[in-house]
């Protein structure tokens, strides 16, 4: 590594570090929210940027791990890493049950196949109350508690869920620079070649399909313990596109893109929230601006003005 | 009587009712260099397609070191050594050069997905030597000045050369070429002869699909199809005398 991409990430580290401490109580509580979807967008960035898959059911698994980590804290009583394993497990199983016959899918059909499934899990997240507590939800999960320290403020956790999110990227990026990481993306770019190679596509779709329900489900319980509610709104179709708009703002391909996305989903309605009734309308449209403009998302976009300044000044120079 | 590598037995397909193979029967010996050639329309990608998995024929068997291939996946018969080419160069656009030659390497090792999702000692060193496989490979067939580019910028001669490489590092036995030779120059085609008889002279078997006369010349066998049938078999200087074939493919 040089020494400037160490100062680079010296001040970055700097800056993440204090960040909490110096922003208002409710912008840390929506830096929490960035790594929770961060988590939840490295699974969809992974499907979408490296095996062309549009997936639009990440807010079930992410409800899974969430109502895992509700109903294990709070109906039974258990410690909450309990809950965090039982909601990976069940979203784990769950994605290659039903990844094995949709993923034979391709295209617009597969994503409407996931769609499908994010719609029939949001209604049964609502009409099996008895195990979800329907519309009024399950409350009162307790704050995550790390070797007696307690993670009870937005400014505590959020070093938690960042120190999560950083392994997952780091996990993500192993795989992407994995041998399975180089078989997906030949798998992208042409099934029929990479079949010819002898790489079983239908087995690999269905493991990262698999991958990302795990950070989904790993995404909800975050959010469970941190919200202290969950309720059958925080998982509709809704949330699955918002989870998409991750990789698709940030740049699918992109690691780091992932976490612009996620700032962006977070960060921006927030913002534009201040302008009055009109907010829904700007973030649609900076969304518009965005996927039209910058097919390869921000980072991408930002990768090609920084090589075009550069060759500006070698030209000169 | 020694075993053929590749057997076809009376091999027939259609499609929608329209014959496109009707009772294919040859040998591929091993070490050989095979030729079928034909014009458009006859069948030869039908017939690499059913050999190498894509289609399944509905008549006859395709035998591969004397077992039946019928219940194998395209995988499972790339793993077995048999690997082919495209009739349009199949490479990984976005990929580059030493990348898709590395995914031609990834079959000769394995990792499970949590090896490689923690990065695992084994992982690492798997990734290794795919690397320097494709690396050398890329060396080897004159690819190293463009390892780094995407392949989607590469010549037609250059996508050409790139596919056989990364089917030549998974070491196969049998390679299937489909019209190699198309959309190269006169150059390249004489640099694609010499690469068929290297690679063959080390032992690896060739079953070459073309309608480029010339190329075929390597061939030590050449079988004529037209219209789904075997019309002539032999050496090509025999193929070239043969009246039926003049009629047919020269329309003299």
């Amino acid at each position: 590594m040089n020494p400037r991409t160490l100062l680079w990430l010296a001040i970055g580290l700097v800056v993440w570090a204090v960040l909490p401490f110096v922003v208002p109580r409710y912008m840390a509580d929506l830096l929490v929210f960035t790594g929770i979807y961060t988590v939840a967008g490295l699974g969809i960035g992974l499907l979408l940027g490296h095996c062309g898959i549009v997936n639009l059911a990440q807010a079930t698994f992410y409800g899974l791990g969430a109502y895992a980590s509700a109903y294990c804290t709070v109906m039974m009583g258990l410690p909450s890493i309990v809950g965090f394993l039982v909601g990976a497990a069940i979203s784990m199983v769950l994605a290659y049950v039903i990844g094995r016959p949709i993923l034979r899918l391709t295209g617009y059909f597969l994503a409407l196949g996931t769609l499908a499934l994010s719609a029939i899990a949001s209604a049964l997240f609502f009409e099996w109350d008895w195990l979800t507590g329907g519309t009024l939800g399950i409350g009162g999960i307790p704050k995550l508690d790390l070797f007696g320290f307690l993670l009870d403020r937005p400014s505590r956790y959020y070093f938690f869920v960042w120190i999560v999110a950083f392994a997952c990227m780091a996990v993500a990026r192993n795989l992407v620079d994995s041998r399975t990481g180089l078989m997906l993306r030949a798998m992208r770019d042409s099934s029929t070649a990479a079949a010819a190679l002898s790489i079983d596509l239908q087995a690999l779709r269905t493991k990262v399909f698999v991958v990302c329900a795990l950070f989904g489900s790993l995404a909800g319980s975050l959010f469970a313990h941190h919200a202290s509610f969950v309720s059958t709104q925080s998982f509709t179709v809704d949330r699955s596109i918002s989870f998409l708009l991750i990789p698709v703002i940030g740049g699918a391909t992109s690691i780091p893109g992932i976490v612009v996305g996620a700032l962006f989903v977070t960060f921006l309605p927030e913002l534009l929230s201040k302008l009055g009734d009109i907010h829904q309308i700007l973030f649609g449209l900076a969304l518009v601006a965005v996927v039209v403009l910058m097919p390869e998302g921000l980072v991408g976009a930002f990768g090609k003005l920084r090589a075009r300044l550069a060759k500006r000044g070698s030209g000169h120079g | 009587m020694v075993e053929p590598l590749l057997a076809l037995r009376e091999v027939g397909h259609s499609f929608g009712g329209l014959s496109v193979l009707r009772s294919v029967t040859f040998d591929v010996p091993e070490g050989g260099i095979i030729g079928l050639i034909g014009p458009n329309g006859s069948g030869k990608t039908t017939l690499f397609n059913i050999v190498t998995g894509y289609i399944r024929p509905l008549a006859g068997t395709v035998t591969y070191r004397g077992a039946a291939l019928e219940r194998d996946t395209i995988q499972q018969r790339g793993l077995q050594g048999l690997v082919r080419t495209f009739q349009t160069p199949q490479v990984f656009e976005q990929m580059t050069v030493l990348e898709n030659v590395m995914v031609g390497c990834t079959k000769l090792t394995r990792t499970t997905m949590l090896q490689d999702l923690l990065r695992t000692p084994a992982a690492r060193g798997q990734m290794r030597e795919i690397r320097e496989r494709a690396e050398a490979a890329c060396e080897r067939f004159r690819l190293g000045a463009l390892r780094d580019l995407p392949a989607a910028s590469l010549t037609a001669g250059q996508r050409r050369l790139l596919e056989i490489a990364r089917a030549v590092v998974g070491e196969p036995r049998l390679l299937l070429l489909d019209e190699p030779s198309s959309g190269l120059n006169v150059q390249e085609i004489d640099d694609l002869r010499d690469w068929i008889v290297r690679l063959n002279e080390e032992g690896i078997t060739i079953l070459l699909v073309s309608h480029d006369m010339g190329l075929m010349t390597v061939a030590r066998t050449v079988h004529t199809l037209y219209f789904g049938e075997i019309i002539a078999s032999g050496d090509m200087a025999a193929i070239q005398r043969d009246p039926r074939v003049r009629e047919v493919y020269l329309g003299v």
